[in-house]
């Protein structure tokens, strides 16, 4: 058995690039010696010392270490990509890529980023990318690692955001240690997050693993953009690169989006410049600044209503012909729609219900016709149901929207006649007028509870604002669905990456990690990092505040403290309401009380400055300005800050 | 099946309750104090704030305080609510805590002027 076993092992060690003692002698000895081993009768099972091998110069060693790896080529694979950084909780599966990312790589470009979890390592990759517009690196351990890190990937492919993942893995069972390996290999490793991954390959040899390093990068970041794995192989990471390899990594490739079919692009032109009330309506859209410039150029152009659904910035806050408040109304008064990148159309152009017996309508009027402009219908699977339900499109166009909204400023301006011009000009001003009174609204309804305790979101929403719109450069790094969407209705968000939308799967684990990793792209820029970070979402993924203090990660995290999972309180009490019990017992696992979280305390305690906890809205600005002090000297802060439920 | 009859039982005794209290018109005397406390243990804060503030957006439930709603039409919301609201039978919250809940609703005061806080005037 141990023949058996011993005897590749020790081949595979006979042809070590830059060993001790390399050659055919050398291997020769240990090759006669296991065998006379196993020959002999094992009289006592417990290995005794061999004085004579202690003592005497052997004719030959085994080869037991090796000047160059698998490992460290695989790092000059991931080096010619460019990454930053490699985001990761230590793992024995991509030992040999730890390693040479340390010692050989010099723990720079990649920078080892020291997780506590491998659900931070990924959505810190998610708010990265957000920012940096690259990919982050991230590692995780063959089956356990990467289990941990799938919600994350998942929450990263709903919502069109490309993460890099490398997970070791070991394929040849006499390369397993016995016992944990085993545990941690999988046969195909990344079943588990196929659904989830635009592309994934298991290298097999060195150079497989160059050409799919870089295949990989280039299938991410082509709209539209997602996730992709590659798992390196342990033995591969670990064995010597044989002599003589011809080993070439191939060239990483600038890659064009894809644009949409121009006579499509023309129709669409044709029927917008034509139409009475244009309507744009822009989800998973502007992925760059560009993207926002584009989008205002055409809505000014046809001095249209433009819908920001806020899944990301796409139409400045407090730009006139942004209707956002008015969504609804919008799309019932269009007779036409065009779509950008829109995760779920249908639930723009229909009402929903939640009611017992569940209902919906359509809000388009008669004779209502819908574009749609995107890249998800290049790329689609079948489980995961994040495709959402089939919305009546009359045209459908599958295209990056970005990249394609050059072609389609420009063939609109080349419709557009004068006597045109003047009639749209009038209509927005309608619209103007329109944008001016839902602001004032926001105003009046943020006056309500002003001065409460708990603190309304409202007045945590604008005291935060007070406190950063001053700033030379800030980015709100936090989805604001938990806060009512104040930032959107009273904050000037009109850069890109003002604002940087929400986690895609709604997976909770993402805000706290995700700002991390903006804040991470977003250090080098000088650029003020804030997240307004829902209490239960960052009790998922806590130890990223470890990570912020290790890595001197300037984030600013106010804790809208709730005190509970609060869209879960409001599920619960529906139900409760409908089945016609009583309502006592909503808060039953639905709420954080009992003890209430000193998360200012647990902040401390992780190497973060922790301020709070806050209950009078009048203590708010204060600690604020101490907390963003703390964050311009380069460090992370968080305050806690008591609030009511939404 | 069950549950459906069941439930369009009630929403009929709920619809002539709604009708009743409708044909009445005022509102009924309620006790703000005790409304106060059943807003919140039944559960109201939890959408439309613990001073009436609404949730705002497309998640929280709307504004109540200072929202200018007759008794009836309250009523008519909570056991009959349009949009996505829960409905609320009068068997978990009886018509004298519903009153007391509207009597507490119209009690809040008026917000302050917003032209009186700076951080809401650019």
């Amino acid at each position: 058995m141990s023949k058996k076993t011993d005897l590749p092992n020790i081949k595979r060690r006979g042809f070590l690039k830059g060993a001790g003692l390399a050659g055919a002698a050398a291997l020769a000895t240990p090759l006669k010696a296991v065998a006379a081993q196993s020959a002999a009768p094992a009289r006592n099972p417990v290995p005794l010392p061999n004085r004579a091998a202690e003592t005497q110069v052997p004719p030959a060693m085994e080869s037991l270490t090796v000047g160059r790896s698998g490992s460290d080529f695989m790092i000059d694979c991931l080096k010619s990509i460019g990454f930053e950084y490699m985001a990761a909780n230590p793992a024995s599966s991509f030992r040999g890529l730890h390693e040479s990312l340390v010692n050989y790589g010099g723990n720079k470009d990649p920078e080892f980023l020291t997780c506590s979890h491998e659900e931070v390592s990924a959505a810190m990759g998610h708010g990265y990318y957000k920012i940096e517009k690259k990919p982050l690196c991230i590692f995780a351990h063959g089956t356990v690692g990467l289990q941990h890190a799938t919600m994350a990937l998942y929450n990263a492919w709903c919502d069109r955001v490309p993460i890099y993942c490398v997970v070791g893995n070991t394929a040849a069972v006499e390369e397993r240690r016995p016992g944990i390996e085993w545990n941690h290999t999988a046969q195909d490793t990344a079943l588990i997050a196929r659904d989830y991954t635009k592309w994934d390959d298991y290298p097999a040899t060195l150079q497989h693993f160059a050409e799919s390093t870089v295949r990989a990068y280039k299938i991410a970041m082509t709209p539209p953009t997602l996730p992709v794995l590659i798992v390196a192989d342990g033995a591969l990471q670990e064995n010597p690169i044989e002599e003589g390899a011809k080993l070439r990594i191939p060239k990483l490739p600038e890659v064009a989006a894809p644009q949409g079919d121009s006579g499509a692009v023309a129709e669409t032109a044709r029927m917008l410049v034509n139409a009475e009330h244009p309507v744009l309506i822009a989800d998973r859209y502007a992925r760059t600044q560009e993207g926002n410039d584009r989008l205002v150029e055409l809505a000014e152009l046809l001095q249209c209503a433009v819908v920001d659904t806020s899944a990301r910035l796409n139409m400045p806050s407090r730009h006139p012909l942004n209707q956002s408040g008015r969504a609804r109304g919008q799309v019932r008064a269009a007779d036409i729609i065009l779509g950008l990148e829109m995760s779920d159309y249908w639930a723009s152009l229909n009402s929903y219900r939640d009611q017992l017996h569940r209902s919906s309508e359509s809000l388009q009027r008669a004779g209502s016709k819908t574009v749609h402009l995107g890249s998800g219908d290049l790329y689609i699977k079948s489980n995961y149901q994040d495709f959402q339900r089939f919305a009546d499109v009359d045209l459908a166009i599958a295209a990056d929207a970005e990249a394609t909204m050059p072609a389609l400023i420009e063939q609109v301006k080349r419709l557009i006649t004068p006597a045109q011009k003047a009639n749209f000009e009038a209509r927005g001003k309608k619209f103007a007028a329109d944008h001016l009174a839902d602001v004032q609204r926001a105003r009046s309804d943020a006056t309500y509870g002003w001065d409460a305790s708990p603190i309304t979101t409202a007045r945590l929403s604008m005291e935060v604002w007070a406190q950063i719109k001053n700033e030379p450069d800030w980015c709100l790094a936090s989805p604001t669905s938990t806060f009512s969407y104040w930032p959107q209705r009273l904050w000037t968000m009109d850069k890109n990456h003002h604002f940087l939308g929400d986690g895609g799967g709604m997976g909770i684990g993402y805000c706290a990690s995700a700002s991390c990793g903006a804040a991470l792209a977003n250090r080098k820029r000088g650029r003020l990092t804030v997240a307004i970070q829902p209490d239960g979402d960052l009790l998922m993924t806590i130890g990223v505040l470890w990570t912020a203090a290790h890595h001197k990660i300037p984030v600013l995290w106010v804790v809208h403290n709730n005190r509970g999972y609060h869209q879960e309180v409001m599920h619960v009490q529906r139900v409760a309401a409908r089945h016609m019990r009583g309502l006592a017992n909503a808060h039953v696992g639905t709420t954080l009380r009992d003890p209430n979280i000193d998360y200012a305390k647990v902040a401390e305690g992780m190497g973060c400055a922790g301020i709070g906890p806050i209950t009078d809205p009048k203590d708010l600005a204060a600690a604020l300005r101490r907390g963003i002090d703390i964050v311009k000297r380069g460090e992370p802060c968080l305050i806690d800050v008591v609030t009511q439920g939404r | 099946m069950n549950t459906i009859l069941r439930a369009s039982a009630v929403l009929v005794v709920t619809l002539v309750a709604g009708a009743a209290a409708l044909a009445q018109g005022a509102a009924p005397s309620g006790d703000a104090a005790r409304g106060k406390q059943l807003y919140t243990t039944i559960g109201c804060s939890y959408c439309h704030g613990t001073v009436g503030q609404g949730g705002g957006g497309r998640t929280g439930g709307l504004r109540l305080a200072n929202m200018g709603i007759a008794f009836p039409a309250f009523l008519n919301q909570l056991r009959q609510p349009q949009d996505e609201m829960p409905p609320y039978v009068a068997s978990v919250v009886p018509d004298k805590d519903v009153a007391d809940i509207y009597a507490f609703v119209s009690s809040l005061p008026p917000p302050a002027d917003v032209k009186s806080i700076p951080l809401l005037n650019p």
